[in-house]
């Protein structure tokens, strides 16, 4: 169905990019095949990284008219596939398109190309006592634009909301090339269906983000971290609703269980305090008053002792603040290094986070598999992550295939969803079904038609036509 | 036993420093203030030490009122009681800190005297030596590792190469260094109970510096970082930019 890359047509493409950007090499190749999904790989059959929206668009006219896939890829930071090139074609790398465009710091806003670093960005906005939240756990390697594509979201999303909160206007190319301009740079807009929010958490298969605008905040003058020991995992996951019934407002609220601490502390060579208790909670207040924040960490704390913590340590300092941080943002990356593993990115209201847990735990024991898992607590979000440990490919095979569905059932059930900000991707679209009514998807579907009709634009994603 | 512990407040290390328009101190607007990571190490062994063995623990800090702030640090980690030699600015060298400290020291007649074994902001790591000078006893900076026996230590210092194990009586001054132990997070309960724990002030005696800072400046910044992306290819010019650019193969 899609034609290969005849070289004609790499004639033409080369009339668009300078031959420099155009990478058709293994080693390349190799690099552009993965992003941070499992151990899955699929090969591009050239990888293009254009300099410009008008580049992007005559690289669409191109594909769509010899109808050649074409994949986005921003950091290439993804958890559920996004960026693999699952139909070869061509890997559409946005890594040049990496400038701030405007800061503008009388209305609060900021305009970027999409290939972007988040933490540059955030960076640049800090140093104007600007504020950009949203906090995915891959800043320091993920785009910008991939972050709307992929709608991420991150420990802050608990106070702040996640990356569709912020974003005022987009400039986006559609799949025939067209360049449309969705949404305005002002807080309210009701002018016609929301497109921009339509694009956003789209993961690429509607079109080509090529410029963002952004509202900000006032950056907050102090925040505090404390961390929460608990002896008895389940009473540690019930005190975080309870947090929020006593009107506290953490900006992140993180969960660990022990096993997620200790591989996160041999991959750092790192003793933390009282890492042998069974679960803690990560507890971040921000703002601009030092005391109100340290009353809120004080109330968490008998909170919690209501809930038999075992303790409560804090730290103030910058540096023992991120040392505490660095724990969290270690858990993910260590843990997916101890064995072969699957993700699953479930969210439920959090007041139900604690029947998620225990059937969770159920499902795992039921099965004899090993699942760690971890999150954004505050806002529902628990990553669950499946090893395989010793398990042969076949038992892991057959086991996953059981677990899996029972797991995202019982996330519905609870009325939650199948993916809080990893997105559907590659990895998950064989679950979709289990979390959106099937009208919902054939909706979907024709929309994705109108934007897309020869479905060259990310492939094989969400769902297959 | 009594066990003295002295504390500094530095700049936090991720500030951004600038000069202030005398040219010879830094402008502390916007500026966070935390204790010497250093003195958490001097701080977690004096507190260790009266865990296993019992001591009235002092945390002494000299300079301004937001010096107090380092000694509170030094409260929830589980020091006791603060002593705070007040001064009217932070313009003073090495020799009056150290003079004002073993003044205080002197005292309360401690058995051990910790510090960390330089402060971060003016790198200076004269401080335990001097004190030690002027109270006419044994100092020995960059330990770690302490042997507690009878009257006597044995410490170990990390040098070129090598360790080295020195004994020694005391009273004695030690510099502690990274690796010596692991300083604690405070935890809630002792940051509740640290704010009852009396800091204790006294006025400086001694003011008269024995050297003068006549100007500072920052560093010069850095360039900005090549990256060369064609793989294996780049390796020519690389070793090419190594040489006669960078000039350092």
């Amino acid at each position: 169905m899609y034609k290969s890359i005849t070289g004609k047509i790499f004639e033409e493409l080369k009339h668009v990019t300078d031959k420099e950007y155009i990478l058709t090499d293994e080693y390349n190749k190799d690099i552009y095949s993965k992003d941070n999904t499992e151990d899955l790989k699929y090969y591009p059959d050239v990888i293009i990284r254009p300099g410009s929206t008008s580049e992007i668009s005559k690289i669409l006219k191109i594909a769509n008219f010899y109808k050649i896939p074409v994949t986005p890829r921003g950091g290439g930071t993804g958890l559920s596939g996004g960026s693999l090139p699952v139909f070869g074609g061509i890997c559409l790398s946005l890594e040049r398109m990496n400038k701030i465009l405007e800061i503008d710091e009388n209305n609060f806003q900021i305009t970027a190309e999409p290939g972007v670093i988040t933490e540059v960005l955030q960076s640049e906005c800090e140093k104007r006592g600007l504020f950009y939240p949203v906090d995915p756990a891959s800043k320091g390697s993920c785009f910008i634009g991939g972050n709307l594509a992929e709608s991420s979201g991150g420990p802050r999303a608990v106070k702040y909301g996640t990356t569709k909160d912020y974003v005022l206007s987009i400039e986006v190319v559609l799949p025939s090339g067209e360049i449309l301009n969705l949404g305005t740079n002002t807080l309210k807009n009701v002018s016609g269906y929301n497109l921009t929010q339509l694009i956003i958490g789209s993961e690429g298969t509607l079109g080509i983000i090529t410029r963002i605008t952004l509202r900000l905040t006032a950056l907050p003058k102090f925040r505090k971290v404390a961390l929460i020991a608990y002896d008895d995992i389940y009473k540690c996951i019930s005190s975080v609703a309870e947090i929020f019934k006593q009107g506290l407002i953490p900006s992140a609220l993180e969960f660990m269980e022990r096993d997620a601490i200790k591989t996160a502390e041999e991959h750092l060579s790192k003793v933390y305090p009282n890492s042998d208790a069974e679960a803690q909670l990560l507890v971040e207040f921000d703002g601009n008053n030092e005391e109100v924040i340290f009353a809120d960490i004080e109330k968490c704390a008998l909170i919690s002792e209501k809930y038999d913590a075992a303790d409560v340590i804090m730290a103030e300092d910058t540096s023992k603040i991120e040392e505490i941080w660095s724990l969290r943002r270690a858990v993910g990356e260590s843990v997916k290094n101890i064995s072969v593993y699957m993700e699953e990115d479930t969210v439920v209201p959090r007041f139900r986070l604690p029947d998620l847990l225990i059937g969770v735990k159920e499902i795992c024991t039921m099965y004899g598999i090993r699942a760690i898992c971890y999150g954004h607590a505050g806002d529902g979000n628990l990553h669950i992550n499946i090893l395989k440990d010793g398990l042969s490919d076949d038992e892991w095979e057959f086991k996953t295939a059981k677990a899996i569905p029972e797991i995202f059932k019982l996330t519905v059930r609870l009325g939650g969803s199948i993916s809080g900000e990893h997105g559907i991707g590659l990895t998950q679209k064989k679950y979709l079904n289990i979390a959106v009514q099937e009208k919902v998807i054939l909706l979907m579907k024709e929309i994705k038609k109108i934007f897309d009709p020869n479905n060259i634009l990310n492939p094989g994603k969400i769902f297959d036509l | 036993m009594k066990i003295v512990v002295c504390v500094s407040l530095v700049p936090d290390s991720t500030t951004k420093i600038k000069i202030s328009d005398d040219g010879k101190s830094i402008d502390e607007s916007g500026v966070t203030f935390i204790i010497n990571p250093y003195d958490e190490y001097a701080v977690e062994e004096s507190v260790q030490l009266k865990e296993k063995k019992g001591a009235e623990t002092y945390a002494i800090s000299f300079g301004t009122q937001k010096h107090k702030e380092a000694i509170k640090k030094a409260f929830q980690m589980g020091i006791d009681k603060g002593i705070l030699i007040q001064t009217e600015s932070d313009n003073y060298d090495s020799y009056t800190v150290a003079k004002n400290l073993a003044e205080a020291i002197k005292e309360i007649n401690p058995d051990i005297i910790f510090f960390g074994k330089q402060s971060i902001d003016f790198d200076g790591l004269t401080v335990p030596g001097m004190v030690g000078e002027l109270l006419g006893i044994p100092s020995v900076n960059v330990v770690t590792k302490i042997e507690y026996g009878d009257n006597l230590l044995t410490l170990e210092r990390e040098i070129e190469g090598g360790k080295e194990v020195i004994t020694t009586s005391i009273p004695a001054v030690i510099g502690t260094q990274k690796g010596l132990n692991t300083p604690r997070y405070p935890n809630l309960k002792s940051i509740m109970a640290s704010k009852s724990k009396p800091i204790d002030e006294k006025k400086a005696t001694y003011s008269g510096n024995a050297t003068n800072v006549t100007e500072m400046k920052l560093p010069e910044s850095k360039g900005k970082g090549k990256i060369l992306t064609e793989g294996v290819k780049s390796v020519p010019e690389l070793v090419n930019l190594l040489r006669n650019e960078a000039k350092v193969i």
